[in-house]
């Protein structure tokens, strides 16, 4: 670790491998609820078990990008961070914020939930993943932005590559579009305006910044390609995510009470969404085969290339599918949906997370690489996962299609709860890939015990 | 075995044939496939554009049978109004489609490097 500050981004990464667990363990939880209707109620409802497994993704993604711009600011701008002090009491604030804000769901209604936290005073509670109490978001913005504040201090006072100036306008956007998070129109389509404007302009927009920033950082470090490389991919990237990303938002808008137009522009430009994550695959799969040596972190090369891939197929290949207007038309809200979901979230910013730490954990434990069991088993839990959601994401596919063509597209449509019971075997199926990727993740975590043969600080040139 | 000797046009004739290969899986179908063609009329045998020409082809004219070809079986055997069979057909082509691109993309940077799809032995 060349700065003593980088290791700061360990206890981020904690956090966040502790929260993915709960995320999984709901997400498992509301799984078998889907065929199992009263199982643990009305200890957990399950729209209170989606609402966690949604925030805690969301929560625990957050604390893995800053652990990760933690780690690579200071390496980059070739200077300790700006504010150690900041980013620890930063760190403690939104963990207990956190915990709090899921501990009351879990522990009063929704309803009381909104009237403890003063939700009347400015109301922004209730809206599908914005569900978060008006006081955490508050606490979610202070923190957001003494993250940025010591980020951006660090880069701007320290040497700029193309890598932090992209992380860093990421970021900003991150801070930015939250603020949208405030306002709750009583139009309902405003209000849908607004909400995505958060939403689809984090994840199809300013995240993709931060992916691709975080994604060329680790590949610089293990290839050994030439920097300029990769910053020409790099803008290229990040212009084509921006062009599309930023008025595909129209996709969301092709219901819901808004101009015709929308279903062109959204359908066009979502169209061309899948390019950025086709050239990023295209970007990793270049820098690999141009390396100029082997890492002796193996398993950090292989979570880079699983991005790339998985993030092409889960958000360009599943999302193009049910994008355009006609097809939509059908698939709006479906399963399709959930598949499209599934994927994308794992393939683009779980995994992108879980490359950081598979790159930066054993540097900041002193080691150039983890031992040579702990590298197997963690390829292992890689498969596992991975595996494991391309099977979730297939099962959804087909639970998806069977009830567009039974509830919307024949000429006798069933009602949502008879079309529910016919698709009941996607659902154990898709139980039984979640419960897999469980194990995967339990691996995933004990391979950072695993005691092993040292692999040392062995690079082999590649021939 | 290709020759060892690459010249420039080689190597751009190859990185072409390799692109018009992705266009005609994602794009541009038929048009790409011609483009491919074409390429390859202007290779000569044991050259790695000639190599990567003839790889574009196997690889589409594969991808042409498995997708469309399956595709149809699994159509005319199951019943166009089945649900049943457009959970199988839209699953099955999605995937294989997608693993063809892949295919395709990573035979893209080979072509760059100047290289075959495998290092030989």
């Amino acid at each position: 670790m060349k700065y003593e500050s980088q290791g700061i981004a360990k206890m981020y990464f904690i956090a966040a491998i502790g929260l993915f667990v709960g995320q999984i363990l709901f997400g498992v939880t509301m799984g078998l609820q889907y065929v199992w209707g009263d199982f643990l109620f009305p200890a957990i409802p399950f729209n209170v078990a989606r609402m966690v497994h949604t925030n805690l993704l969301i929560v625990w993604l957050l604390f893995g990008f800053m652990g990760s711009a933690y780690f690579l600011v200071p390496e980059e701008s070739e200077r300790e961070l700006y504010a150690p002090w900041l980013a620890k009491i930063m760190f403690w604030i939104f963990l207990v914020a956190g915990a709090l804000t899921i501990l009351g769901y879990l522990l009063v209604p929704y309803a009381t939930l909104a009237e403890m936290t003063m939700n009347n005073l400015l109301p922004t509670m209730g809206r599908e993943f914005l569900e978060q109490p008006t006081i955490t978001k508050i606490g979610i913005v202070i923190v957001a932005l003494a993250f940025l504040f010591n980020i951006g201090m660090t880069i701007l006072t320290g040497k700029k590559t193309v890598i932090t100036l992209v992380l860093l306008t990421g970021l900003a956007g991150l801070a930015v579009f939250f603020l949208f998070s405030f306002y709750v129109p009583d139009n309902l389509v405003l209000d849908k305006y607004f909400w995505w404007f958060v939403v689809h302009l984090w994840v199809e927009g300013v995240w993709e910044l931060i992916l691709a920033s975080f994604l060329a950082y680790v590949l610089i470090k293990v290839t050994g390609v030439d920097r300029e490389v990769i910053e020409k991919w790099l803008y290229i990237i990040i212009a084509m995510a921006l062009i599309s990303g930023l008025v595909g938002t129209g996709h969301h808008f092709f219901w819901i009470g808004t101009p015709d137009y929308w279903q062109w522009l959204g359908s066009i430009f979502s169209a061309l969404e899948p390019i950025p994550f086709f050239m990023m695959t295209l970007f990793a799969f270049n820098v690999v085969n141009k390396r100029r040596r082997d890492h002796a972190n193996k398993a950090a090369v292989l979570w880079a290339l699983g991005t790339a891939v998985m993030a092409f197929l889960g958000a360009g290949v599943w999302g193009f599918l049910h994008t355009l207007a006609p097809v939509n038309y059908y698939t709006h809200g479906t399963q399709i949906t959930a598949a499209h979901g599934h994927m994308a979230f794992y393939g683009a910013y779980v995994m992108v997370v879980l490359t950081m730490i598979s790159y930066s954990m054993p540097i900041m434990r002193g080691q150039k690489a983890a031992n040579v069991k702990a590298q197997a088993l963690e390829m292992w839990s890689f498969w596992l996962m991975t595996v494991s959601m391309v099977f979730i994401t297939l099962f959804l596919t087909g639970a998806g299609i069977l009830q567009v063509y039974l509830q919307r597209y024949s000429e006798a449509p069933l009602p949502f709860m008879v079309v529910q019971d016919k698709i009941a075997i996607f659902y154990w199926l898709r139980e039984l890939a979640g419960l897999v990727f469980l194990i995967g993740l339990l691996l995933y975590i004990y391979s950072f015990f695993a005691k092993g043969k040292e692999v040392g600080n062995i690079e082999a040139i590649a021939s | 075995m290709t020759n060892k000797f690459q010249n420039q046009q080689q190597l751009k004739n190859a990185s072409n044939a390799a692109l018009a290969s992705i266009l005609n899986l994602t794009l541009l179908p038929v048009i790409g496939f011609i483009a491919l063609y074409s390429i390859y009329k202007k290779t000569k045998p044991h050259n790695i554009d000639h190599y990567h020409a003839v790889l574009g082809m196997k690889i589409n004219i594969i991808a042409a049978i498995v997708l469309l070809l399956v595709t149809a079986l699994m159509i005319l055997l199951g019943g166009f109004d089945s649900p049943w069979t457009w959970v199988y057909v839209i699953s099955y082509f999605t995937i294989v489609h997608t693993t063809f691109i892949m295919i395709a993309l990573w035979v893209l940077v080979r072509s760059w490097s100047g290289d075959k799809l495998f290092n030989d032995a």
